[in-house]
């Protein structure tokens, strides 16, 4: 479904990515994985529009949507649930919900949206009124993933989702994360919480110094010292 | 008193769109006052000059100006807001400047001052001890007027719901598909539509000439960093605080605190209230 080819991206004079190539399969669970400052937050970044490419192709469904804006890009089913959360603190969760359908005119399929989001994530019903700043750090990443489903997306990519999570909220998480995928959405996942990522993809890239060093089924990634020792850290 | 409510509720739409412009994009539009004269200028060519009602020139200086500030946004600001502060800044005095070029050269010839006819009959209508005069009522009222419009636009429609999440979280606006330039561009255009509309209501009390817009533009930032500089129910309660203390201390201490009443409450906010009456948090900038 996303297939990316030799992507380059430079902050400036720095090059962050030299050349990044992987595909997503429909319906799957992919994980990218990688050390602080790999490159991983500017990956998904250059899929959404956030930053220009400066080179590679990125296609999505067929069309090759490299360099598109980042409000075209959320129309062909890109969503991104950034790094950090990034609510809209001084909103309500409705307010920010309400925000996250911004590109769709479908009233009715926004209603259904929004139904399944509070559906996976229940607590944001309770506090629908509440204004964003003040949920949890748990809260608030529910709110994110929440808000990037709104807009009605076939690929969601998610960046660290768990971090600074309790480990019971980590869990909400995850299997919030498998629902998703029994739905049938198709995901892409940045995590430096291996077990996280061992326990939801189907497969995993590592990127290290702006290239992917390390490809392989996902199950296998808590037992390969290597990839754990050499990239991980 | 009186006076300063009506000279404060002019203070308080200047006041609004140095906030609304500063909430959307982080940037003090040092130009916002040059903006209003401007507007005033073209109130006074379509409703003396060409003889239109005035209700008609004010709804013209409005579209207008509205205009004038998303092309000003366009080609003047849109390059620089994504360098640093100092060049967008630079960028605002620089358009200040243009601006009152502009209105020398077009509107210099006729006389320094322009004076605008009053509106209602200005004999002064007495209830007990209390002296209104008419046109300060008008003005107050259409002021109010213009802030109630301008609220209901903020909160009920999609787009002020989209200039409200830019503020928030540019970041996050760009997520959700929000085209934050054109957020920028409609900051601009908003604000000095807002200005228009208070240079109209402003214009039969006071003179209109080239200069005017700096010494509006350091009231309505006073009312404005008194407010808190994000909120804008802060700028409405800058912008009458502001009237109100700059006639009382005119009245019972001396006329010159007429001028730097406002500078005087700038720095008293800043020194003991750095976030103002009603502020929040400074927004980022995207
Ligand atoms: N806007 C920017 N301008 C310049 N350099 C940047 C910018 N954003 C990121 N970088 C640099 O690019 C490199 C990769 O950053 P990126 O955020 O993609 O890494 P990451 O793998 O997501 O790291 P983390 O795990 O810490 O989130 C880092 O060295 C970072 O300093
Ligand atoms: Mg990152």
């Amino acid at each position: 479904m996303l297939e990316v080819e030799h992507l380059a991206v430079s902050y400036g004079p720095t090059r962050i990515l030299e050349d990044v190539s992987f595909h997503v399969p429909r319906g799957r669970v992919v994980a990218l994985l990688g050390g602080n400052g790999s490159g991983k937050t500017t990956v998904l970044n250059a899929l959404t529009g956030m930053v220009r490419p400066r080179g590679g192709a990125i296609r999505f469904g067929g069309q090759d949507c490299a360099g598109w804006r980042p409000d075209r890009i959320l129309r062909l089913g890109l969503a991104q649930v950034p790094q950090g959360r990034e609510v809209f603190a001084s909103m309500s969760v409705a307010e920010n919900l309400e925000l996250g359908a911004y590109t769709r005119r479908d009233r009715e399929g926004v209603r259904r949206d929004t139904e399944r989001a509070l559906a996976l994530f229940p607590r944001l019903r309770e506090k629908a009124r509440r204004r964003a700043g003040t949920l949890s750090g748990g809260e608030q990443q529910m709110l994110a993933v929440a808000r990037a489903l709104m807009s009605g997306p076939r690929l969601l990519l998610m960046d660290e989702p768990s971090v600074g999570l309790a480990p019971n909220v980590v869990g909400d998480m995850v299997a919030a994360i498998r629902a998703l995928r029994e739905e049938g959405l198709t995901i892409l996942l940045v995590e430096q919480n291996v077990g996280v990522a061992a326990a939801v993809a189907d497969s995993a890239h590592v990127l290290q110094a702006g290239r992917i060093v390390h490809s392989g089924p996902a199950s296998g990634l808590l037992d390969d010292e290597e990839v754990l020792r050499s990239y991980l850290g | 008193m009186l006076s300063g409510l009506t000279t404060g509720s002019i203070y308080a739409l200047v006041a609004l769109g140095i906030v609304l412009v500063y909430k959307a994009t982080g940037t003090i539009n040092f130009a916002h006052g040059d903006q209003l004269m401007i507007a005033g200028f073209l109130a006074y060519t379509l409703h003396v000059m060409l003889g239109l009602p005035y209700l008609v020139a004010m709804l013209g200086a409005v579209i207008g100006s509205f205009l004038l500030g998303a092309l000003a946004e366009r080609i003047g600001f849109r390059a620089v807001l994504r360098s640093n502060l100092i060049n967008v800044v630079l960028a605002t005095l620089g358009l200040s400047f243009v601006l009152k070029g502009v209105a020398r050269l077009t509107w210099g010839g006729i006389s320094d001052y322009l004076s605008f006819p009053p509106l209602v009959s200005p004999d002064p209508i007495m209830i007990g001890d209390l002296i209104l005069l008419p046109q300060q009522l008008v003005v107050t009222a259409g002021a109010l007027v213009v802030m109630g419009l301008f609220a209901l636009f903020f909160r009920l429609t999609t787009i002020g719901r989209a200039m409200q999440a830019t503020a928030d979280n540019p970041k996050a606006a760009r997520l959700v598909g929000i085209r934050v330039e054109h957020i920028h561009m409609l900051a601009f255009a908003v604000g000095a539509a807002v200005a228009g509309a208070g240079a109209t209501l402003m214009a039969p009390l006071t003179l209109l000439y080239p200069d005017i817009g700096f010494t509006l533009f350091i009231k309505g930032f006073a009312a404005a960093v008194l407010g808190g500089l994000t909120s804008l129910p802060g700028a409405l309660v800058g912008g009458l605080a502001i009237g109100i203390v700059e006639a009382l201390a005119a009245g019972y201490i001396h006329s010159s605190f007429l001028e730097v009443s406002a500078f005087i409450a700038i720095m008293l906010t800043l020194v003991l209230r750095p976030r103002g009456l009603m502020g929040g948090p400074p927004p980022r900038r995207a």
